[in-house]
């Protein structure tokens, strides 16, 4: 790259907004969750160990708060001072945002964390010399470090247990940050596979475990620039948009019969999940 | 069928098992016993054997009684990942995490491999030869009914060999045991419907009230009702469902509820009476009978003795009235007292006063062929067992998926029991409590290398019978399916009429094939039905329903709620979890590791205790205190939980085992220990619900090992988790 | 008040400051065996850790940084009062720094390799640290240029070699005298080498001049940007508690503070280990204390500003952040670190104790402490309480490996240091040399002048 190359060409360098700034085409990687379906029930985040490789790390860890759970599912409890909590408890399922403009991404000394050109937030493992700033500058806490050589001194898959893991994917050493990665192998053998047909792929060609094992489909995960798509309707319908930080929700009146919303959104990450409020009835 | 509409599968046939002994090991599937590896060039590799390129194969899951039919992924000859059946009635394609964890049952470090004969304190390795042999000397004078066979719940064709070796022994002593079952309700719903399980259509209902089942946790058919709930969510004739839960310990069903109403320990069928007492009121018509059974239950009285607000009760009764048709549940928290059955026949009525018998609580069919229908469990099993092994009546006692060492409550004194049996055989897939009791334990397949069929006690759409194929070859040499050890030990005394199966595949297969004609279209070549069925994984038969009862009791006897005992003030609520249930897959790691949902602990037990009562006792979070019945004590941290009557602790159910390898032993404690003897006064099931007891301080603390944080449930004003009135939203226009 | 005398022979210089170089007292051996098993504990801790991963560190989800990026902050700011002294007041013509500046030099130079140590030791895959390197490769894969911590990695290096340069360039005309004083073994043959063929005529002087200036005024920009880069790790994050646009100023007031904080130290123990009382006199140590007070009062500044920004601004996490570490699991030392480094200084506003030698050692050590709980109280507080509240998580303690490779640089370092006072002159001869020779012309010609006014020049 030359001097001369970077002038004439600035406006291509020049990140204006970054998410507009590469049209994403033809694909946009997004999630919806319905916090009114999420039971709680943690099948998500089983599939998720199953699925990647992620080590059980056992209690001692655990206390440590050295777990893996790339998808982690909070509990919240109403905040008032009733003596019971009469209207359930809140569940949160909670994983790598995806966001557009991620925090993680800008700050990582070896560029290990990427935006793909499908709206992915990749994670390199192979890259990653562990400076952990990625986990540091990520508002939702979502990324998980590698504190312990899981599959070699600490043991975690003994004897035959190695035969479960996902060829797939790697199992990560010491040393290496991970996350949620919208169960990228699985996208990348749909896009193969869909480009010796030519085409691209259709809704629900690519689920991510944790959507196709969640027993209320309350995960929607898909292509949100395919119009045709559930969680591109979804978004359209909560009148959700990728590259701003405040929802008609919030700001028109009569936006507020709707219930889709983006996690600290003010932040602006433009994350990639949407989640829709929890309902609860009036009547009762 | 909730729209899952796509099978991720298109491109790659989901294949069923050629035979029983196809070679699929692959690179890297080591044989464990030399250390070799068995390397097995692809050039003869079956055609779809691909490196790289996963497979298909449908079983069924046997991690629960619920029969989810599952599909597991295999690649180079090793499953990897077991996902759910789309095709399924029951889960239709969705799986639970304790299903999911089936692979790590299968791949357990800690399975028992070879057969093991007790000398002294060790267990002696030695062939199946001579354990054959073994059991065969012991069986010698022994007569019939000195033989017992304990067992968890068993259908399919393996209950059928088992039933035809008892009668090889001409014994009559076949005992299931769940430590966790409904019964009570079995024996409720067979009064009030006619049946043990109708179809609940919680998709149907507008309201459900759901007294302390825990249908979206581990109630019955949990990933079968989750997705009943979700659309149930999203409404009947666009109104969303609304969910209220009545019961004193919030289960995970509870923490989804719209209301969720605590009830003092006991009182679930005086608040029944209650709501149909205040229907009444409400202006519903309600039968003579009924409405006199209930005239006492006024709402003044009834909140009272609940403790629910009369306004609640006003409200609920209200919302019945209005939003029909409606769906009441009955589940473990109101069955588990000595009035268990009057509780669920007060609940029960419910559901017949607002009509919902025959809308949202349907007939389910009957299980045409009724020699493979489940034999259920209930702890009834185990009294007759013990009892008999108290007496000396059982000389020989067989075991076989059930764990009655770790589930009985120690004042049964099973254990002591169990040693007056002269030879105590156990079929294990590890060295659980009751295996490290027995003379001769004989190692299972994992339920994903074994042969057999699965029907579900509930059925929600016809029957559907699970076809259970091995996902890959057996990981040891020297384990066995059930049915193949059954088999082998019936030829000991059938030798000629068994002679034409060479293993238990062969008489699955036989025994399938016979009945070919009512599955498939006749003059089927068997072998293409065969792979047909396999493939499928399910064989779904219609049949005709059972019929509906009409009539129902209204003659209701309730209890007064019960005074409190000055020396044990407490209720104590043995808790039934997702993901550990009774114990029996406590050693598979992904389920320690899943955070209890409401209180997000891991890798441990511990006692739920409402802030109010924890303040007045001086007890805080991590506090080890020390829960004591008449008939023992355990301790166990104490964790501050809101979701909790003030008069009840919970301690979860599955943990503390002192066997059962690395993952299990030695975490946490045993609660089923400590219950008392008291049982159903009408089934005479053992009344869970009933224990109760004392806190005290030990004065020792730990830091609680749980997922959230020092803020817990809060999330300090921050728009995190979001809860919107439904008045407030517009759900109509919703995708 | 005694202040270097006028009349020191130039011999005299060179001998007393020769002499620091030969035969080490009993106490220098103490010092350096000390120091090494100081260290030796730390690599053994980084040996542990490099083997088991990071986990024995104590580290956890959300706090992924500790004591490792704290004490390397602080190492950096170290760093920076031996510019200070060197080039800055080199350039103010400040004279007194003069027997100073040398060690103080040094002082830069060895607390950016020990806070460079940290860079990889933090690291969770230290044998792939050279990603970080912008080094040409086949496969056009470079670092991420957007990120502060390639900044900073680049803006330590560079000050490093900058700083290394700088120290050896002034001590060249000292290297020169070493090689013509010491007559034996392999310094003989080192300080040939380095002193360059150093003869002291007027071109080199002259060369000599103005190298060394075109270095001071490149350093000086260098110090400024370096520790404002370590701030941007922080500033230019999103993190409530970091997000703070005053933290480059912030820090380069932290780095001066507690760098001068050190000077005073090690100009204690100098002193007194060396026996250079005769040079490192008390009115410099008045001079360095009232620097070192006057840059407290600028940092407890900047540290109000930074609460009172906070405090009155609408960012509700960041107060949150705030509150946490005055009430929270932190505030011990929370307070603590405002406590050494706003009110301790105060005792450096009485001339009474400003050449009090013990007050001021206490003082000096009580400021680095608090120096170095600042910057802890920087970097964990936030992750404990961060934007996320169900990952917070205050009951976060640093393991012993933290604790013993924090301890172990400070090993580290003692043994650069004491090694280089032995082989290399703490003291800049030829400047104490041209110091007094500039006072002694100046107080002539003030002799000069007064016998002139008093009337008895005229004979």
């Amino acid at each position: 790259m030359s001097v001369s190359n970077l002038l004439e060409n600035w406006s291509d360098f020049r990140h204006k907004h970054p998410v507009e700034d590469v049209p994403h085409d033809p694909y946009k990687w997004a999630m919806s969750i319905d916090l009114d379906a999420c039971t709680g029930c943690n099948a998500c985040s089983v599939a998720c160990y199953a699925e990647n490789n992620l080590p059980v790390v056992g209690k001692e860890r655990y206390a440590h708060g050295q777990a893996m759970h790339w998808m982690r599912i909070e509990r919240y409890w109403p905040e008032d001072d009733r003596e019971f909590p009469d209207q359930g408890a809140q569940f949160l399922p909670m994983m790598c945002q995806q966001c557009e403009a991620a925090p993680c991404e800008t700050v990582c000394p070896v560029g290990a964390t990427n935006h793909t050109p499908d709206g992915l937030n990749s994670q390199i493992y192979n890259r990653c010399i562990g400076s952990r700033y990625c986990s540091a500058n990520c508002p939702f806490k979502v990324r998980y470090f590698n504190w312990y050589d899981y599959p070699t001194t600490e043991n975690v898959w003994p004897a035959e247990m190695t035969q479960q893991l996902n060829p797939d994917i790697t199992v990560r050493g010491k040393g290496v940050m991970e996350k949620c990665t919208f169960c990228i192998q699985r996208i990348r053998v749909g896009q193969r596979n869909v480009k010796n047909e030519g085409r691209v792929l259709r809704d629900g060609e690519v689920q991510t475990a944790c959507q196709q094992v969640c027993p209320t489909n309350a995960i929607t995960f898909g292509n949100l620039i395919d119009t045709e798509s559930k969680v591109h309707q979804q978004w359209k319908a909560q009148r959700v948009e990728l590259a701003v930080d405040e929802q008609t929700k919030d700001t028109e009146e009569g936006g507020s019969d709707l219930r889709g919303y983006r996690i600290l959104e003010e932040l602006r990450p433009y994350p990639s999940v949407m989640y829709m409020e929890r309902v609860r009835e009036s009547a009762i | 069928m909730i729209d899952n509409n796509f099978d991720r599968r298109d491109f790659l046939k989901v294949l069923g098992w050629g035979g029983a002994a196809v070679a699929l090991s692959g690179c890297g599937n080591t044989s464990i016993e030399d250390g070799k590896e068995t390397v097995v060039s692809y050039v003869h590799a079956a055609d779809y054997v691909i490196p790289g390129i996963s497979v298909y194969f449908n079983s069924t899951c046997a991690q629960c009684e619920a029969g989810c039919s599952i599909s597991g992924r295999v690649r180079e000859g090793r499953v990897l990942k077991l996902e759910g059946n789309p095709d399924s009635v029951i889960n239709h394609g969705k799986m639970c995490g304790l299903g999911q964890a089936g692979v790590q049952h299968h791949y357990n470090p800690d399975r028992v491999r070879e057969p093991l004969l007790r000398s002294g304190d060790k267990g002696e390795v030695i062939t199946w030869e001579k354990a054959y042999a073994l059991i065969a000397e012991k069986l010698n004078g022994v007569s019939g009914d000195q033989i017992d066979f304990l067992t968890g719940t068993v259908s399919g064709h393996l209950k059928v060999l088992l039933g035809n070796y008892l009668d090889s022994l001409s014994s009559k002593n076949h005992f299931v045991y769940e430590a966790v079952s409904p019964a009570v309700q079995r024996a409720a719903n067979l009064k009030s419907y006619g049946m043990e399980m109708p179809r609940f259509n919680i998709n149907k209902a507008k309201v459900v009230v759901s007294f302390g089942a825990d249908f979206l946790g581990a109630w019955v058919s949990p990933v079968h009702f989750s997705q009943q709930y979700a659309e149930f969510r999203k409404g009947v004739d666009g109104q969303r469902g609304v969910l209220v839960q009545v019961e004193s310990k919030m289960t995970l069903t509870g923490a989804n509820a719209d209301r969720w109403l605590v009830v003092r320990p006991g009182t679930e069928g005086i608040l029944a009476l209650g709501v149909v007492n205040a229907l009444g009121a409400a202006g519903l018509q309600l039968p003579a009978d009924v409405a006199a059974a209930v005239k006492d239950y006024d709402k003044e009285r009834v909140s009272k003795d609940t403790g629910v607000s009369t306004e609640h009760l006003t409200k609920l009764a209200a919302l019945l009235k209005e939003r029909t048709p409606s769906l009441v549940l009955l589940g473990s928290a109101a069955e588990g007292y000595a009035h268990g059955s009057e509780n669920a026949a007060a609940i029960n009525l419910l559901n017949h006063v607002l009509g919902n018998v025959g809308k949202t609580v349907e007939a389910s069919a009957a299980v045409p062929y009724p020699q493979i229908a489940p034999a259920t469990g209930n702890s009834a099993g185990l009294r007759m067992v013990n009892n008999r092994l108290a007496d000396g009546q059982s000389k020989v006692l067989f075991t076989y998926g059930t764990n009655p060492v770790f589930t009985a409550p120690a004042e049964l004194k099973f254990k002591e029991n169990m040693a007056k049996a002269g030879f105590k055989v156990a079929f294990a897939h590890y060295l659980d409590e009751t295996a490290l009791q027995a003379d001769l334990v004989l190692p299972l397949n994992s339920a994903l290398e074994d042969w057999g069929t699965i029907v579900a006690e509930y059925q929600p759409d016809g029957v559907q019978i699970g076809v259970q194929q091995p996902l890959m070859e057996k990981l040891h040499p020297n384990t066995l399916g059930m049915g193949d050890i059954l088999l082998a030990l019936i030829k000991q005394r059938r030798a000629e009429e068994y002679k034409s199966f060479d293993d238990f595949y062969s008489y699955l297969r036989t025994a399938l094939l016979k009945n070919k004609s009512e599955f498939a279209a006749a003059g089927t070549d068997d072998d293409v039905y065969w792979n047909d069925l396999l493939s499928g994984g399910i064989i779904n038969v219609g049949g005709a329903s059972n019929k509906l009862a009409g009539k129902y009791s209204a003659n209701i006897q309730l209890p007064a709620p019960a005074e409190r005992d000055q020396n044990y003030p407490l209720t104590l609520i043995p808790s039934v979890t997702a993901s550990l249930r009774d114990g029996r897959n406590a050693n598979q790691p992904w389920l320690q590791e899943s955070p209890d949902p409401l209180t997000t602990i891991v890798w441990d037990s511990w006692v739920e205790i409402h802030p109010k009562k924890a303040a007045e006792l001086g007890i805080v979070e991590g506090d080890i205190v020390e829960v004591s019945s008449k008939n023992g004590s355990i301790k166990a941290q104490a964790y501050l939980f809101p979701g909790i009557h003030p008069d009840a602790v919970s301690i979860p159910l599955g943990n503390g085992h002192d066997a059962m390898g690395r993952y299990a032993k030695g975490f946490g404690v045993n609660a089923f220990q400590i219950l008392s003897r008291v049982f159903d006064n009408e089934t005479g099931e053992l009344a869970m619900h009933e224990t109760q007891v004392k806190l005290s301080k030990t004065g020792k603390r730990i830091i609680v090992v749980k997922e959230e944080g020092p803020v817990g449930g809060s999330q300090q004003g921050r728009k995190i988790a979001v809860t919107v009135s439904s008045d407030q939203v517009d759900l109509s226009e919703e995708v | 008040m005694k202040d270097i005398r006028e009349d020191i022979a130039w011999a005299k210089i060179n001998t007393d400051v020769l002499k620091s170089l030969e035969s080490p007292r009993k106490l220098f051996w103490v010092i350096i065996i000390s120091a090494l098993t100081v260290f030796g504990i730390g690599v053994a801790c980084e040996l542990y850790q490099y083997n088991m991963g990071l986990g024995v560190a104590n580290l956890d989800n959300p706090h992924v940084w500790g004591l490792y990026i704290a004490t390397f902050i602080f190492w950096i700011g170290m760093s920076h009062s031996g510019t200070l002294l060197s080039a800055i007041l080199h350039l103010m013509h400040a004279d007194w720094r003069k027997p100073i500046y040398r060690f103080a030099e040094a002082m830069t130079t060895f607390s950016l390799m020990t806070a460079g140590l940290f860079v990889m030791v933090h690291l969770g895959r230290l044998w792939q640290f050279y990603y970080a390197v912008p080094y040409p490769n086949e496969r056009w894969i470079w670092p991420n240029f957007q990120s502060p911590l390639l900044w900073d990695a680049m803006a330590i290096f560079t000050y490093l070699s900058s700083s290394i340069l700088f120290l050896y360039v002034g001590m060249i005309p000292d290297l020169a005298i070493c090689r013509d004083n010491i007559h034996t073994g392999w310094r003989k043959k080192l300080y040939t080498l380095l002193s360059l063929g150093w003869e002291g005529t007027d071109r080199q002087w002259r060369n000599f001049r103005v190298t060394y200036l075109t270095i001071a005024c490149f350093l000086i920009p260098l110090a400024v940007s370096v520790h404002s880069i370590v701030a941007s790790d922080f500033a230019m994050s999103q993190q409530p508690g970091w997000h703070v646009t005053s933290f480059p100023p912030y820090f380069v007031a932290g780095a001066l503070y507690s760098g001068c904080a050190a000077i005073i130290t090690l100009f204690i123990i100098l002193r007194y280990v060396f026996k250079f009382e005769e040079y490192m006199t008390l009115a410099i140590l008045k001079k360095v204390v009232r620097l070192t007070f006057a840059i407290a009062m600028v940092w407890t500044y900047l540290n109000l500003i930074e609460y009172a920004t906070v405090w009155y601004s609408h960012d509700e996490v960041s107060k949150a952040v705030l509150i946490q570490k005055a009430t929270g699991t932190y505030a011990p030392f929370w307070w603590m670190m405002n406590f050494c480094g706003s009110i301790v200084p105060l005792i450096m506003a009485f001339k009474r104790f400003q050449t009090n030698i013990p007050v001021m050692m206490v003082v000096s050590l009580l400021l680095n402490m608090g120096m170095w709980l600042e910057r802890w109280m920087i970097v964990s507080p936030t992750f404990s309480h961060g934007y996320y509240p169900w990952t917070w998580d205050h009951d976060q303690w640093p393991s012993w490996v933290q604790w013993g490779v924090v301890f172990g640089s400070f090993g580290w370092f003692t043994f650069l240091f004491m090694v280089f006072c032995k082989i290399f002159p703490s003291v800049s001869m030829y400047e104490v040399k041209e110091m007094v020779y500039h006072r002694s012309l100046a107080s002539k010609k003030l002799e000069v002048a007064g016998m002139q006014e008093s009337g008895k020049g005229a004979h």
